[in-house]
């Protein structure tokens, strides 16, 4: 229990965290912050369950009002936002990017990196798109296209999401709970 | 850690934390469901008069918490400048501008000590779940107190890094950073097992 | 205070135990039967004196022998192990999960049955009868590593446990709080374990066991367990210490 506990609330800090490293950006010149890799890790390290609590954690405290959010946001206001779908979606992000890992016995790189492009992206940009096309009132495609400027952002994490885990696995292997 | 409530007490920080939020989301629902300019624009009047009533500085700094929305305004203002629904836009726009300011007025005069209890009296049902309050209440300490650990080491790695390295940090920082937050998972749970478990 | 009443004492005990991981052994062969009031615990580095701390305390559970405190299994009696034993890690930052020394200090006392009114008042007498009423609020990032140290040793003191396993008490602390803590810990009625390198921090204790390679190298009376020690640590510090740091 204890483990659990630790372990989700570890990577819930290491979400806000990751949100708060200097953002890149890329030669399009669309910055781009970590934060959705720290949701991306959270699966693919912690495994589907603990990596939903974890994000599901993380989400409860922005709202209740700690600046954790990219930019140093947070507190009720961002769920009534632009954003809302992309924060809300963060713990199924996690959890659907964690259930590739454990189900699918490919070696542990590829297997996060396909978690996280199916679960830390499209699954993340489902719910995002859909909150920004009801926030600001326009179609779904609409929305989409405001969006799709930071894909290519979002696709290089997935990248990096593989290489950490498999990283984290080879140092920790005990410690990579979505395998253990 | 630095919370986002205001340090200019209000007479909104007496009033307890669950009819807030109550009113808050009624309020949110009711300003989905209005397609009036006169209903829009009354309500942003009114919760500007409120940020105001309590004193330029905490207007000024519930002004502050609406800048990251500037990108969207200018969207929104591009977009129906083009199609020409100028009505439409401003609508949409008052409307967010005007839920985003009524919800960060809750978060600027509300404890944090104060959310965390509504959200145990919200847990509550969970206990049966076997989620007890009390494990709750320890995760949410977890995060408050390892979020600046995890960050005080990513400005290590980075100042380290500038040390040796001409070329701009990047985010090679987070596997380290990741494997912290391991580590110190497993310290955090033996330091609980060491105080008897969860 | 209420609390209940606990189990009666009947000390420490290993047998047999070893403890390996990761292919390697680090603790081999201890049968050990720890009753007296003050133990000390002495060695090199890389030893084995944390790990023999962490398997008797019951964080981790031997994988050869057994160990038994008050006639229990300390891995798996967790609950039952907060009465009898209360360890003090060698790095506090792995042992402080809270973000303010209240509540760190409240966190044992709660896990004992205390409510929270109970425990708060608890740990207020506990800070003010050493000096550090002031700290109750305080974030612990805004203590200093020494500092820290000692809020982790306070805590355990606050729960009051039948024996307290300390891990290098006094590393980092200044002259002052040491002298006082030494004072405090001198004054417990209960049974105190400590590790440390400095023998003069043993005046006054019953037993010292010396550890080396994870195995009992020797076990008596302070003045003779030390005075061996003494000899075998300026043998090796004569003959360039470190050519056997091979391993
Ligand atoms: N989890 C672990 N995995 C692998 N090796 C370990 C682990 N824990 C301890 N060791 C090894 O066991 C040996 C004993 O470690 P321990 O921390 O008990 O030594 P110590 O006597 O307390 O040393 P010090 O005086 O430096 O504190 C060391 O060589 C250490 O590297
Ligand atoms: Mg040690």
């Amino acid at each position: 229990m204890e483990k659990n506990v630790a372990y989700i609330a570890l990577f819930a800090a290491l979400i806000a965290v990751l949100g708060l490293v200097p953002q890149i950006t890329l030669a399009t010149g669309v910055p781009i912050t970590a934060q959705s890799l720290g949701v991306m890790l959270s699966g693919t390290v912690l495994g589907a369950r603990r990596g939903f609590l974890a994000a599901l954690l993380f989400v409860g405290l922005v709202a209740l009002g700690l600046p954790l959010l990219s930019g140093g946001r947070g507190g009720l206001g961002v769920f009534a936002g632009p954003s809302v779908g992309f924060i809300i979606g963060f713990p199924v992000a996690a959890f659907v990017a964690g259930f590739i890992v454990e189900k699918w016995r490919a070696g542990i790189g590829i297997a996060s990196f396909a978690g996280a492009l199916i679960g830390g992206v499209l699954v993340l940009y489902l719910f995002g798109i859909t909150g920004m096309a009801l926030v600001l009132g326009k179609s779904w495609p609409a929305a989409a296209l405001l969006v799709g400027t930071f894909i290519p952002g979002d696709l290089i994490k997935a990248v990096m999401a593989g290489f950490i885990t498999q990283g984290l696995a080879k140092l920790r292997p005990l410690s990579v709970l979505s395998r253990a | 850690m630095l919370t986002l409530t205001s340090p200019i007490e209000t007479r909104l920080h007496t009033i307890a934390a669950g009819p807030k939020l109550a009113g808050l989301a009624l309020a949110t629902f009711g300003l989905m469901l209005t397609q009036s300019m006169w209903g829009i624009g009354g309500a942003a009047l009114f919760v500007a008069g409120v940020y105001t009533a309590f004193g330029t500085e905490f207007a000024r700094h519930g002004l502050r918490l609406l800048r990251p929305l500037w990108p969207f305004v200018l969207i929104i203002l591009l977009w129906h400048g083009w199609t020409g629904e100028i009505a439409a836009g401003a609508l949409i726009m008052g409307r967010l501008l005007t839920a985003v300011a009524l919800a960060n007025l809750v978060t600027m005069t509300t404890r944090l000590d104060d959310m965390i209890g509504v959200m145990e009296r919200l847990a509550q049902p969970l206990a049966r779940l076997g989620l007890s309050p009390r494990v709750l209440a320890v995760a949410v300490a977890l995060v408050i107190r390892f979020t600046p650990v995890l960050m005080d080491k990513a400005g290590q790695l980075m100042q380290a890094w500038r040390a040796r390295s001409a070329r701009r940090v990047n985010w090679r920082v987070v596997l380290p950073i990741s494997l912290m937050a391991l580590d110190e998972a497993e310290h955090v749970a033996e330091a609980i097992r060491a105080r008897g478990g969860l | 205070m209420s609390q209940p009443p606990s189990p009666p004492f009947a000390g420490i005990s290993l047998e047999q135990a070893g403890y390996a991981i990761a292919g390697r052994t680090i603790l081999s062969d201890l049968t050990l039967s720890l009753t007296e009031q003050r133990i000390g615990v002495i060695g090199r580095n890389g030893s084995g004196k944390s790990t023999f701390l962490r398997l008797v305390s019951g964080l981790i559970s031997p994988t050869a022998g057994q160990v038994r405190v008050a006639g229990l299994d300390p891995a798996k009696d967790r609950k039952a192990m907060l009465r009898q034993l209360g360890i003090l890690f060698q790095n506090p930052d792995h042992q402080i999960i809270f973000p303010t020394v209240g509540e760190e200090m409240a966190f044992g006392l709660r896990q004992q049955g205390l409510d929270k009114a109970e425990a708060d008042s608890q740990v207020r007498a506990v800070l003010a009868a050493h000096g550090r009423a002031h700290w109750e609020k305080e974030p612990v990032t805004a203590l200093s590593q020494g500092q820290r140290h000692l809020l982790c040793l306070l805590s355990v003191l606050a729960m009051g446990p039948n024996t307290i396993l300390l891990d290098e008490p006094f590393a980092g602390l200044d002259l002052p709080t040491q002298t006082r803590l030494s004072r405090s810990l001198a004054a417990l009625t209960q049974q105190v374990i400590t590790i440390t390198h400095d023998p003069a921090a043993l005046q006054g204790y019953d037993r010292v066991i010396w550890l080396e390679a994870g195995r009992v190298r020797a076990d008596g009376p302070v003045e003779a367990t030390v005075a061996a020690f003494r000899a075998e640590m300026d043998r090796l510090g004569a003959a360039d210490a470190d050519t056997d740091l091979t391993h």
